[in-house]
């Protein structure tokens, strides 16, 4: 038998969450700039090259890393690819609905692709086996197997950590067939150059930070705040959307204090 | 800055068109085209019944619009929603398309102020929405040479200048609000191949929002001028 709390909530969800709010508390009982746990589980997919499971709360995604060889561009010829895709299946939340990508998935597919293109997390030219004729493409593939908010938080840290985790296989050019040619059984681990982290944050009736909202408290929020750190501390990308708060703290000053505090929180976790 | 170049283009089927370039051609300068239809009939899945839904549609100049364009598309619709009333006219649709007029493989920060620009335009242009204020973008680089030993920023980088650039972002800012008529930020995005500091972000920002202002300057001499 549902309580009349959350039947409230389901009627009210901005008067619920203001009740919340004034009491200086979140309906999970979190306060305001408090994070949830993150667990990872890392190298578990086989059939893949690289892989990770990360449960940020309760938003949980699975990332697998697939590495192909093809021929680069013309006009790249020392370059390899990094391709990476979020996808929100109707599994992960009601809100989803079968069919192609919604357009949630695809703007965070390419925002991921921006935060990892940015961060520079594999240095392309290491992905060339023969220049002009064989790179590596690494195909990053999230999907987000229970949605509570903040996928792309949850869905960087998953890439991050499964590229991390990726061997591939070592690789050579034969010049007589033109073919590249792995071994079976030499694996090289990847370079990695960066290990960038998200901090997500949103700003609730013009007043108050949110740090890591739920999928509850998403909608209610008007302003989303994301700040990229790297493992040395230093800011990657700081993106703003929506007006920012009118108190006395600017609003970009606060979140990338927080953000930065929460990177060195997490340098102590060994998947990333 | 580099000149503006604004055009209120008189599209036929539409109630409001806009066009606005950075620099004084609109070939060879970051340039778009905005149109606004609103408020229309509204299809029956999408309709909202406490306010307009306002929809945002992206192309590029050549090819078929994909992910990117997607993105950009929400991007804007979040930014330009607060400078609008939509409470007004329930149960209707406000539909924002967009088209850049350079071609580019990747939507770079000038197009982006550009396309932001331009949207702010048309919505004037066709006056049936109400609005709350005027978003004004532009956009910002990080630039370092080799004889200067810090960093400099350069409002609105022409195209031969980002290619030098380190770092990227643009700012939009919403006049009109507010007692003193001073500017809010609505969107900013910074993104830098090498780290950079709050204090270096603070202050591109505080540079966007005097180029920001110029524009509004310019926007508002361009109304001016139409008939």
């Amino acid at each position: 038998m549902t309580d009349n709390a959350s039947i409230f909530q389901r009627l009210h969800p901005k008067v619920y969450f203001e009740r919340f709010v004034s009491a200086n508390v979140r309906p999970d009982g979190r306060h305001f700039d408090a994070w949830r746990d993150v667990s990872a589980n890392v190298g578990s997919v086989s059939t893949a090259d690289g892989s990770a499971l990360i449960r940020l709360g309760e938003t949980t995604i699975v990332c697998g890393v697939k590495a192909e060889i093809a021929e680069p561009e013309l006009d790249r010829p020392g370059e390899g690819f990094l391709v990476p895709n979020l996808d929100l299946p109707a599994i992960c939340s009601p809100k989803f609905k079968p069919g192609p990508p919604t357009e949630e998935a695809q703007v965070l597919s390419d925002r991921l692709n921006e935060a990892l293109i940015a961060s520079d997390i594999v240095s392309l030219s290491s992905l060339c086996i023969h220049p002009g004729k064989a790179v590596w493409v690494l195909y990053v593939d999230a999907t987000c197997i229970n949605y509570n908010g903040n996928a792309f938080d949850a869905a960087l840290m998953a890439m991050v950590a499964a590229l991390k985790n990726t061997q591939l296989p070592k690789a050579t050019f034969d010049e007589e067939y033109g073919q590249a040619i792995c071994s079976r059984k030499t694996k090289v681990p990847l370079q990695i150059t960066r290990t960038p982290i998200s901090m997500s944050f949103g700003i609730f009736d013009s007043a108050r930070i949110i740090a890591d909202p739920t999928s509850f408290e998403e909608p209610l929020l008007d302003t989303n705040v994301s700040v990229v750190v790297d493992e040395q501390g230093d800011l990657i990308s700081v993106t703003q959307l929506g007006l920012s708060s009118s108190g006395p703290v600017d609003t970009l000053t606060h979140c990338i204090a927080a953000a930065k505090k929460r990177r060195s929180d997490l340098e102590k976790q060994s998947f990333i | 800055l580099r000149e503006l170049s604004i055009g209120y283009e008189g599209l036929d089927r539409v109630d409001g068109s806009a066009r606005f370039g950075f620099g004084w051609s609109f070939t060879g300068s970051a340039a778009a085209l905005s149109s606004i239809s609103g408020p229309i009939e509204v299809r029956l899945a999408a309709e909202n019944p406490s306010q307009a839904t306002f929809e945002v549609l992206l192309r590029p100049l050549s090819n078929v619009p994909g992910t990117e364009s997607k993105a950009l598309a929400s991007t804007i619709r979040n930014l330009l929603t607060p400078s609008i009333i939509l409470t007004q006219n329930p149960r209707t649709l406000v539909q924002l398309v967009v088209q850049a007029l350079i071609p580019a493989e990747k939507f770079y920060s000038p197009l982006v102020a550009s396309i932001i620009n331009a949207s702010t335009l048309a919505l004037m242009n066709a006056g049936s929405i109400p609005m709350r204020g005027i978003v004004c973008a532009v956009s910002v680089g990080r630039f370092r040479s080799n004889i200067m030993p810090t960093s400099s920023l350069i409002l609105d980088p022409s195209d031969d200048e980002l290619s030098s650039l380190q770092g990227i972002g643009c700012f939009a800012f919403l006049f009109g609000t507010g007692q003193t008529g001073g500017s809010e930020v609505v969107w900013s995005n910074w993104q830098s191949s090498i780290s950079f500091s709050e204090e270096e972000l603070i202050k591109a920002r505080d540079l966007a929002r005097g180029g920001a202002e110029k524009v509004w300057i310019g926007m508002k001499q361009s109304v001016g001028r139409v008939g």
